[in-house]
């Protein structure tokens, strides 16, 4: 009886937890819907209409929203391409050898996400200016590598950390160079790990804010400051503004659906042994 | 052929290898016998060239492997922890070897020398299974497999038979040296099996920490042991260790037991004489000891006897045949035969070092 008595209070808590959570969601869902003439009059009672996203996608308003999600795609997809060819060599380089500095050289990197992104985005907006990067592809992908490396060099060191050296010293005596070894079989054997920290990489690319705010105008901008654009104007249209940021929501949504799978095993491999 | 000579090597302040010296000779199948931590497969991997020792030569076939990669030194090694690639499949693990681009084979020839090498460790019907399905005992086979796939200048096999279990390791030793490529191969053979190493090793090395104490065949180990403690490593049961004083014609133990070992060392001298428990009998010609029985425990055909020596404590075991030992009950008098010239002679045991063995005269 009171344990049945505590399973129901714990199902009502659940249920409490998920309104709170979900509330903003669907609150932004059904700002999403409404027409602009009564977004102040209502809340629940409305009559619903996709003309929200039509606007939004339709490129109306002068806001290139579309273009913005591309952009959004090619920068945050771009950087962690970049992280990839560049972090998995590092990573797998400071798992297997100790060199001098190689300590303190990982933890460098690891501090790029200590300080707020704030406290380097005035100098950074002047040498992009000057070095012509301010609002373009090569400049957003080359700042958000301060996101996406450290993270990628920090989680694959510890895949490789944990795959045997027996292994590749196995691929050396089969007459495998230690290039090949490294691309034949350590890099075979994190892929679940290369899957699951591309997406989070992914994710923390697409969401950041402050440096396509300051770093781009127009060109390279991405959703992120884009949904923004709708609130600007005489009469701030809440609605556009929340259908595009749903509509942002969809990629790395999308993505973390089909390789759940590797997820939930690349993020557990490193705990547990085998 | 390999050579080791003055090999250093130290893990911070851990002292793995100690000058060691080690010869194995063209063709020779060689036993590297040792406990855990002796510094076994640290020898193996620096002859691979995946340790870099901190000062001393490795030579193979005379050339100095000094800056020499591992791929480059043409030796095939089996690890201890099989090292087989998780995501590939038995046959693709044997394959590797022969796909790469220093034992490249054309396909055709490739399979035809997998399939040899399958039938030959009886592994055929698991080539298809990913290794992660197979049991310690078939992905060691697979990993002593993908060694024998290829040529190689030397075998290096680092307890290739330790997962397997007690019968199939005992078909796999008698087998193992019957292999053609074995045969042909200078073999490097790490064990801590001291029945492994009398039954493979043309030659056997002793390693105990980071240094070879001796080196010989399995007759000079058996019957000139270094120490006390390589005495103590062959044979089983145990050699008899019996703490005596040298003393006029001979060796006095407790319980006034008496010896005939002749010795130069001088009379007062703390020793230990050793007597293998194969080498003491219920009866016939030699030298009479007389006790009393502790136990006895059946081996199968044999018995070991334990045997109360003289009046006093000490301790000594035998194995007798059933026949002669079936009769036997505790505190029985027994009177025991060995022959003076199976007695060895130790100096006694100090902390710092096991006792050297000392020569006996006839």
């Amino acid at each position: 009886m009171r344990k049945r008595a505590l399973g129901w209070l714990g199902d009502a808590a659940l249920i409490l937890y998920f309104v709170f959570a979900l509330f903003p969601i669907a609150w932004m869902v059904i700002l999403s819907l409404k027409p602009a003439d009564q977004l102040f009059s209502t809340y629940f009672s409305f009559s619903p209409t996709l003309d929200g996203y039509r606007t939004v996608l339709g490129d109306s308003e002068g806001i290139p929203f579309v273009r913005f999600f591309v952009n959004s795609l090619v920068v945050s997809v771009g950087a962690v391409a970049l992280s990839l060819v560049v972090g998995l060599p590092a990573a797998y380089a400071s798992a297997r050898w100790r060199f001098k500095g190689s300590e303190n050289l990982m933890f460098t990197l690891l501090s790029f996400r200590f300080a707020p992104e704030l406290t380097v985005i005035i100098p950074l907006f002047v040498l992009y200016q000057k070095l012509g990067l301010f609002d373009t592809y090569v400049g957003m992908v080359w700042v958000l590598q301060l996101v996406t490396l450290p993270l990628i060099v920090w989680i694959m060191r510890s895949y490789f950390a944990d795959l045997t050296p027996e292994l590749e010293q196995a691929a050396l005596l089969d007459g495998y160079t230690r290039k090949q070894a490294f691309f034949k079989v350590a890099l075979p054997l994190v892929k679940p790990g290369i899957a699951a920290v591309s997406l989070l990489a992914f994710i923390f690319a697409w969401n950041n804010f402050v440096f396509p705010l300051i770093l781009t105008s127009n060109e390279a901008q991405t959703v992120t400051v884009g949904a923004l654009s709708f609130l600007g104007g005489d009469r701030p249209k809440y609605n556009l503004t929340a259908a595009a940021a749903l509509v942002s929501v969809v990629p790395p949504l999308l993505l973390a659906l089909t390789i759940q799978r590797y997820l939930v095993r690349g993020l557990s491999f490193g705990a547990v042994k085998s | 052929m390999i050579r080791l000579s003055g090999i250093r090597k130290a893990y911070g302040k851990t002292l793995a290898l100690d000058e060691l010296e080690l010869e194995v000779r063209e063709g020779e199948f060689f036993c590297l016998l040792g406990p855990s931590g002796a510094g076994k497969t640290t020898t193996l991997k620096t002859v691979a060239g995946l340790e870099r020792p901190d000062s001393g030569t490795v030579l193979l076939g005379g050339e100095d492997m000094r800056g020499v990669e591992p791929y480059d030194r043409g030796v095939a090694m089996c690890f201890e922890s099989y090292a087989l690639y998780p995501h590939r499949s038995a046959y693709d693990n044997l394959a590797s070897p022969l796909r790469s681009p220093r034992h490249r084979l054309p396909a055709a020839e490739a399979r035809q020398r997998i399939g040899a090498i399958a039938e030959l460790l009886g592994i055929s019907g698991l080539l298809d299974r990913p290794v992660g399905q197979l049991s310690n005992g078939q992905r060691q086979r697979v990993a002593l497999g993908r060694v024998l796939v290829r040529p190689a200048r030397a075998f290096l096999l680092d307890e290739p038979l330790s997962h397997l279990d007690a019968k199939l390791r005992q078909q796999m030793r008698a087998e193992l040296k019957a292999i053609g490529a074995v045969q042909r191969t200078t073999t490097l053979y790490v064990t801590h099996d001291s029945v492994e190493a009398l039954a493979l090793g043309d030659r056997i090395g002793v390693i105990r920490e980071g240094r070879i104490v001796q080196t010989g065949t399995r007759e000079e180990i058996w019957y000139r042991p270094h120490d006390t403690e390589v005495a103590r490593a062959f044979g089983r049961p145990r050699i008899n260790l019996l703490p005596g004083v040298v003393a006029e014609g001979g060796v006095r133990s407790d319980g006034g037991v008496e010896l005939p070992v002749r010795t130069r060392a001088a009379a007062g001298t703390d020793v230990l004489v050793g007597i293998r428990p194969r080498d003491l009998a219920l009866g016939g010609e030699g030298h009479e000891l007389t006790g009393t029985v502790y136990i006895t425990e059946v081996l199968g055909r044999s018995v070991e006897v334990t045997v109360r020596l003289g009046t006093g404590q000490r301790r000594v075991s035998l194995v007798a045949p059933r026949a002669d030992a079936a009769r036997l009950r505790p505190d029985d008098p027994v009177r025991l035969v060995v022959r003076p010239e199976n007695l060895l002679l130790f100096e006694a045991d100090r902390p710092e070092r096991p006792g050297r063995r000392i020569e006996t005269q006839p």
